[in-house]
């Protein structure tokens, strides 16, 4: 009888939890944004006959009630903790621990991805810098697991096969290896990307690569940022990681140097201390994702200039390499077409350097 | 709409309750049948017509049944119910299926009809067929209130994936049900625990086999992993569905059968049919194969009886040779044990092992996309595919699932129902349990919300 009294009782004080979850559900304000996964958040649908009759009306119902589940963040990092600690699962939405990374499962190697991209690099090619006597070099920038998944038996693609394809694609460039000059410490434990603090060894095997002066430790003053990094993959984890202290490589090159935006016609800084309230803090390297800079040197010690096509990881880099060059076009055909890039840039004697992670290449229609 | 989204859990369900139980004893039925059309509507808003005159065709062939006073008008308007609702079976499920074989046969392209599949359209169909022959036969009388008959038909918690609950079943509780906290109680934690199955055992299997489907570096290992969980998917997936089932009806009032009794502790064929989707087994057993004749007829009669039925069975669960093929393979199976006693006569352990290798190889034929994708799956599983024994995203996938798979073999023994049984007997045991039932229900949501659609499998039934 007792126990017949505590199971109704534990039943109406689940019922009313489910109850109080509801009352949320319905009547909390939608918000905007979700700052962890970095997207704006699906809005109440409009009621419409003709979208309840072709169901448009239920799916997009359903993406919201999804999107504005009240406490959703605190929901993502419940189910990633079970997920990961008492299932024990290896990964949480394909994203990994291990030591003190956050990785992505990128795998298996797609090899019409890789294909499909260097496809538009020859198209690239051939319209632009085949005829401009351009000399082209190319790097292919290895993400995380590269470093940490074989050691640690986390399936990774095949590297070498993507390595080997994409300089069978693109045998008009001289290709730079930069596996060799990385290593796990050199990316953010909880991002995606590389720290710009540890790419000396990068910059200057492409600069000796690229007969230009060789960056040295003393040119460059190791600043830190004054806000916390979380980086992407901690927003998708949803698993618990400490915040990290991003650091900027500061010198009287890139202090001197504009960064003009084709896309909004604002000048701005190689590193922006208006960025610093942007929803990614990687931003502040050449403000994040742009279709096309020009960044501008007035004390270049030549007046060579450099064409860089890119994605996220070159705004890290690039600073680095400035010193010698006037000017440095950074094109990311990942958002603008590469048809109506002639209208922007000449082409005409600069060296190109064509820098893509392997995360890119490996996303199949990713380039334009 | 499905049960294991959050549309259902905290928006439909909620406010359903809510009515249900603030409206007079006579509307609640008005309240289930419409709230039933809405949550069929929600998937696909066209076919509620469809529902909308299912309900109103059995409703009219019943009460003519059990108004006819000759047999022959009784056995026109049985027919009359049949043709019809098989009718509508055959053009929405299996016209496809008909067309492309007999293109394939002739070699000519009649166009195909491309039409959705209704969702639930088998179960409710054999649902109401069991109606209109229970009343033909003078089980029971016919309904005349059309509400009460349309919620029947449509009742939303066993709508689209069973249990197939025969009218009879509930014809008293349609009317005249009661409503307790204790049967609300029970109801809730089947409800959960049933969405825990679903959500957190057979979804994560279905993510194992989309990564075995999407790999490059297959295994001997990985073909048997992909088997078995396919095996835990399917289970976990229907029984968990069925529990979810149950439990609503109960919150609401009704009792419905049970539909799973631990299958995969069978130790023949023929008792793995009595522990899977009994209802669909019973429903052929009482209104087909008993009506061929049964066992009772010649020996060439009973084999062609019993391959009926199954051939029938598999083509049920899907518009498709490879599910013809599923049900004939266990027609085989059934036959073979009834030909050779000797096989009951093994020892136990050899037979749990014949009834699992046999519903696991089952379920690999049930779920390829195609016959060579059977061939390739079994060559796989056997080692004749040249492949290696294991692969680094084999071991991956081990140490990744290695604790589902060992819950996925507990939970589909009743170890946990009877510890969980034995637990709730003290007052310390009961408020752990609803502790556990509140935080299933918690992580259930933490799922659905972090994740993305998770459809049940058997909709497509």
């Amino acid at each position: 009888m007792q126990s017949n009294k505590i199971h109704r009782l534990g039943a109406m004080v689940l019922a009313a939890l489910w109850l109080v979850l509801t009352v949320f559900a319905w009547c909390l304000p939608p918000r905007a944004l979700s700052e962890s996964e970095r997207r704006p958040l699906a809005q109440p649908p409009q009621v419409t006959v003709q979208d309840i009759l072709d169901g448009s009306f239920m799916k997009e119902f359903e993406t919201y009630a999804l999107d504005q589940f009240p406490g959703r963040d605190s929901f993502r990092k419940l189910k990633a903790l079970f997920h990961y600690y008492a299932l024990n699962r290896a990964d949480n939405n394909e994203i990994y621990l291990a030591e003190d990374h956050a990785a992505k499962l990128l795998y298996p190697l797609d090899v019409s991805a890789v294909e499909l991209a260097m496809s538009r690099l020859q198209h690239v090619y051939d319209k632009y810098l085949k005829d401009a006597n351009a000399q082209i070099y190319m790097a292919v920038i290895p993400d995380k697991s590269f470093y940490l998944a074989p050691a640690l038996g986390y399936p990774t693609m095949d590297y070498d096969a993507m390595f080997s394809l994409v300089q069978e694609k693109a045998p008009w460039a001289e290709h730079i290896s930069l596996t060799d000059v990385l290593d796990i410490e050199d990316y953010y434990k909880t991002d995606i990307h590389w720290r710009q603090e540890n790419l000396l060894p990068v910059a200057q095997k492409l600069t000796q690569t690229m007969n230009l002066t060789v960056p040295e430790e003393q040119d460059f003053t190791k600043v830190s940022v004054d806000r916390p990094f979380y980086g992407v993959y901690y927003g998708q984890a949803a698993l618990p990681m400490q915040a990290e202290t991003m650091y900027l490589m500061e010198s009287s090159v890139t202090g001197a140097c504009t960064v003009y935006d084709h896309e909004t016609g604002k000048t701005m800084q190689v590193y922006d201390p208006s960025m610093l309230e942007s929803k990614d803090l990687y931003d502040i390297f050449l403000g994040g994702a742009k279709s096309l800079l020009t960044v501008e040197n007035p004390n270049a010690k030549t007046d060579r200039e450099l064409i860089v096509f890119r994605d996220s990881f070159a705004g890290a880099l690039v600073p680095l390499l400035l010193q010698d060059y006037a000017a440095v076009t950074l094109v990311d055909i990942r958002y603008i077409s590469p048809e109506v890039l002639g209208n922007f840039v000449e082409f005409a004697g600069q060296d190109v350097l064509i820098l893509y992670s392997t995360t890119v290449l490996n996303t199949k229609g990713i380039l334009k | 709409m499905l049960f294991s989204s959050i549309p259902f859990l905290y928006y439909f369900l909620p406010l359903v309750v809510l009515i249900y139980f603030l409206v007079p004893r006579k509307l609640k039925n008005a309240v289930l049948l419409l709230s039933s059309l809405v949550f069929y509507g929600w998937g696909e808003p066209k076919y509620v017509f469809l529902m909308v005159f299912t309900i109103a065709m059995f409703y009219l062939c019943g009460l003519l049944i059990g108004r006819a006073k000759k047999q022959g008008w009784k056995k026109f308007w049985l027919t009359v119910s049949a043709v019809i609702s098989v009718a509508l079976l055959a053009v929405f499920k299996y016209a496809d299926f008909f067309v492309s074989s007999f293109n394939a046969v002739t070699g000519l392209s009649v166009p195909l009809l491309r039409l959705a599949l209704p969702i639930g359209i088998s179960f409710y169909t054999f649902q109401s067929l069991s109606y209109t022959i229970d009343v033909y036969r003078g089980n029971v009388p016919a309904q005349k209130n059309p509400i009460a008959f349309g919620a029947y038909v449509s009742l939303f918690p066993q709508l689209i994936a069973g249990p197939i609950v025969r009218y009879a079943d509930v014809a008293r509780e349609l009317e005249h049900r009661t409503h307790s906290v204790d049967d609300a109680a029970l109801g809730l934690r089947r409800f959960l625990v049933g969405l825990a199955k679903k959500i957190i055992l057979a979804d994560s299997f279905a993510l194992l086999m989309a990564q075995f489907r999407q790999s490059t570096e297959p295994s001997v290992l990985f073909y048997w992993m992909y088997a078995i969980a396919f095996m835990l998917n399917i289970y976990f997936d229907f029984s968990g569905y069925s529990d979810m089932a149950i439990g609503l009806g109960r919150i609401f009032g009704f009792h419905f059968i049970e539909n799973f009794n631990y299958p995969y502790l069978s130790k023949s064929v023929t008792e793995f049919w009595r522990r899977w989707h009994m209802s669909l087994g019973s429903w052929f057993r009482d209104y087909i194969y008993i009506p061929m004749g049964g066992n009772r007829v010649s020996k060439a009669r009973w084999i062609f009886n019993i391959l009926t039925v199954w051939m029938l069975t598999g083509l049920w669960h899907g518009a498709a040779w490879n599910f013809v093929l599923w049900g004939l393979m266990f027609a085989v199976l059934l036959l073979l044990e009834k030909w050779i006693p000797a096989l009951q006569k093994l020892p136990g352990v050899l037979r749990h092992v014949y009834v699992l290798l046999a519903v696991c190889i089952s379920f690999v034929l049930f779920n390829a996309e195609s016959f060579a994708q059977v061939g390739s799956d079994l060559a796989g599983m056997f080692g004749l595919s040249g492949l290696p024994l294991v692969s680094v995203q084999t071991i991956y996938c081990l140490r990744s699932y290695g604790l589902l798979f060992v819950l996925g073999v507990v939970g589909a023994t009743p170890v946990v129902k009877r510890a969980a049984l034995r637990v709730s007997e003290t007052k310390l045991g009961t408020v752990l349990e609803w502790i556990c039932m509140a935080g299933l229900l918690l992580v259930c949501t933490a799922y659905l919300v972090d994740g993305s659609f998770s459809p049940f499998l058997y909709f497509r039934f």
